[in-house]
């Protein structure tokens, strides 16, 4: 008892050492990361922002964004992100979701998935040039499968035409990226405590609700890890289109992040490409934001 | 005992660690400050037969000067614009860049990354409009040509117009005819091969018609910027390229490299190509190859590599004899002799050519043809990929709309 009150009032006499010293070593641990990120993240972002008001060394004010959105080619940009949105993302967590659930009960699943999830592993620019060959009138996988079925006469090169050239490189895509969803979708099914299903089972659920009221609403997590990974990447998509249609035929399959590559090093416009960089750094800030505030929240 | 181990196993590792940094760090200590190589490194475009062929040409000059010179051939785009970033960023890793733009030269002239080289070269000794091309409005001269390349027309196989009664045509029509004929014959998928790759094949194709339908003056006003791609002239030559087209007689652009295999396989009848054709290894035999210019055209595209020295150099005077050997009459003699190519210098012997070289030779030098700077290099820029891109979109989709939106898009990047 002696020997607690005495640690006791040592407490009470280093007590405002002791809170200090709490505070200040955190941030002396934090000091090496925080020098990283203000050299390699803020301040490029800050001149990004700051080179997007310039046009040859004079401040022009919003003169790059305003030039930007009276261009078609960057208009076409936006709405070509705009269709990886729309198109890329549902059926990339479908699938993934899918997948996840049906192999989850076959038997040698695990190495099927391994099999789905190479295509993660892929170097985008080796895919786009997969893509060039798999689209190829002569060469390509789906012309010859066309062939095999009777439908010879519509075989073409898919990335060359204006009509299927985005479509192309976004159904491409959605292969390679539906292992990531799949993968994660399979962990989030692993954490679903296994006496949900058996209470459903006795209170005489059927397996489609089970799925609907319990293994959807218990992947909440893993789906807004997927959306937000997959917006980001749509949203800065660039190697793909590069290496498979340099964004073309006519502007066809252009991307925001293609446009900013062009302008900043075939025009050598370091203005107008900060301007596409900062709209880009917006708009994946902004998704992340929200993303990252519902996942908090759930 | 247990922990005495757990802390002998500790301490061995933080040692294994500490002299694996060390290691590493001595490694790549040494790395940075070892000595390198003397001598010089140039960058151009060449790979394959054509690099082999400029090897040589470095060959002889380190015999005759002692001085090493590296080679690195990198791809359009890198070198489009891997040097500038590097030269923007105040360095250079290349003491000689080659490369056959002269609207991208005078930018980075114009950004004072280059090195001089009026007194280094006599101007005379090279056809005005090479030298122009180059030339800044102070009349400085910021590169000196080395190689050129003719485009000189429809290359063919002798033996494939012989089998199936081909002719020469000598006028639009009969080249219109010459087409709706190799349309009909068996094996032809199409009558004229389409190259792509970055573009450039389809827009020297398109060139030839802007020049053989407009004229060179059109061309020529085309890169000053005088004419609009909307207007009258340039939409007319547009729409009979368009016509043909829509016509099926062009196939569907495919890699430059690998169409040459299929037009000496007889799947096209012609194929529109620079002089360097004579080189590659899918002709199989080239005294079967021959050309035809664009029928009653009045000019040329003509393609030159320049040498230019960037300013950050630290080999400079080096640098400079290297320029100098190239833009010579000996070094380009060595070249045009290894075929493919034409010299620049004017004191290349014509004895140097082979015979379809000397073909090319001789049709460029009429007096009723005028060499024009190949349009998108010399505009050069964000134009350039535009041009690439819109004409493939032409060549796909071959329709009035398609056309309108083409010239359109055109104008936009020019104006």
């Amino acid at each position: 008892m002696r020997h607690c009150k005495k640690k006791q009032d040592k407490t009470i006499a280093y007590g405002g050492a002791e809170t200090k010293g709490r505070t200040i070593t955190p941030l002396v641990f934090l000091i090496p990361a925080f020098l990283l990120v203000t050299i390699f993240v803020l301040y490029p972002v800050v001149s990004t922002v700051s080179l997007s008001l310039f046009q040859d060394s004079k401040f022009v004010g919003f003169n790059n964004y305003l030039e930007l959105f009276g261009r078609r080619s960057f208009s076409q940009a936006l709405i070509h992100n705009g269709l990886w949105i729309l198109i890329h993302l549902p059926l990339s967590v479908f699938f993934g979701l899918l997948l996840a659930v049906l192999l989850r009960q076959v038997k040698g699943g695990a190495i099927i998935k391994s099999i789905i999830f190479l295509g993660m592993v892929i170097p985008l620019v080796v895919g786009g040039i997969l893509f060039r060959f798999i689209y190829d009138t002569d060469a390509g996988v789906v012309n010859a499968l066309l062939r095999f079925i009777g439908l010879g006469s519509i075989a073409r090169s898919w990335t060359f035409y204006p009509d299927t050239a985005l479509i192309s490189l976004i159904i491409g895509t959605i292969w390679i990226w539906t292992g990531f969803s799949m993968i994660v979708y399979s962990a989030g099914l692993e954490g679903i405590p296994i006496e949900l299903y058996e209470a459903a089972k006795i209170d005489g659920a059927s397996r489609w609700k089970t799925f609907w009221r319990i293994t959807v609403p218990m992947l909440r997590p893993a789906t807004i890890v997927v959306v937000t990974m997959t917006l980001l990447w749509v949203l800065k998509v660039f190697d793909v289109v590069y290496v498979a249609t340099f964004g073309g035929p006519g502007g066809a399959s252009t991307v925001m992040a293609f446009e900013m590559y062009l302008d900043a090093f075939q025009a050598f416009n370091f203005g107008r490409a900060s301007a596409i960089a900062t709209i880009l750094t917006l708009m994946t800030f902004g998704f992340a934001a929200y993303m990252v505030n519902r996942m908090a929240k759930s | 005992m247990k922990k005495n181990a757990g802390v002998t196993r500790t301490m061995w590792m933080a040692i294994a660690v500490i002299v694996i940094v060390v290691i590493g760090a001595v490694i790549a200590v040494w790395y940075v400050a070892r000595p390198q190589p003397a001598g010089l490194t140039v960058y151009s475009l060449w790979s394959g037969d054509e690099e082999a062929n400029f090897m040589k040409v470095l060959e002889n000059f380190t015999e005759q000067t002692g001085i090493n010179v590296t080679h690195i051939g990198f791809s359009t785009q890198e070198l489009l614009i891997g040097v500038p970033t590097q030269l923007k960023a105040g360095a250079s890793l290349a003491d000689l860049v080659i490369a056959p733009w002269p609207a991208w030269i005078l930018d980075l002239a114009e950004d004072e990354h280059l090195v001089e080289v009026t007194d280094l070269i006599t101007a005379t000794k090279y056809p005005t409009g090479y030298i122009n091309s180059v030339k800044d409005t102070a009349g400085k001269i910021w590169a000196a040509p080395f190689k050129a390349s003719g485009k000189p027309g429809f290359w063919y196989k002798k033996s494939f117009f012989q089998d199936n009664n081909l002719e020469v045509p000598g006028t639009y029509q009969e080249f219109k005819d010459l087409l709706a004929d190799i349309m009909q014959i068996d094996g032809i998928e199409e009558p004229i091969a389409s190259g792509d790759t970055v573009g450039w094949p389809l827009s020297d194709t398109t060139e030839a018609f802007i020049m053989g339908l407009g004229g060179y003056q059109l061309q020529e006003d085309l890169i000053a910027g005088t004419v609009n791609w909307t207007s009258t002239e340039v939409r007319d030559v547009f729409e009979d390229l368009r016509q043909l087209l829509a016509a099926g007689y062009f196939s569907e652009p495919a890699e430059w490299q690998s169409q040459v295999a299929k037009f000496w396989d007889e799947k096209y009848g012609i194929y529109f190509m620079g002089s360097w054709i004579t080189t590659m290894s899918q002709i199989g035999d080239v005294s079967d190859l021959d050309f035809f210019p664009f029928p009653e055209t009045d000019g040329v595209a003509g393609s030159v590599d320049y040498c230019i020295i960037p300013k950050y150099t630290e080999n400079l005077d080096q640098a400079k004899e290297l320029l100098q050997y190239l833009a010579g009459a000996e070094a380009q003699e060595t070249m045009v002799k290894l075929g493919g190519f034409l010299g620049t210098n004017v004191d290349v012997p014509d004895t140097a050519y082979g015979t379809l070289d000397k073909k090319v030779l001789d049709f460029i030098s009429q007096t009723t043809v005028h060499i024009v700077p190949d349009l998108d290099d010399a505009v050069g820029g964000r134009f350039q990929t535009t041009f690439w891109d819109q004409l493939k979109l032409l060549w796909v989709s071959p329709t009035t709309g398609t056309l309108n939106s083409v010239l359109e898009a055109l104008q936009e990047e020019a104006g």
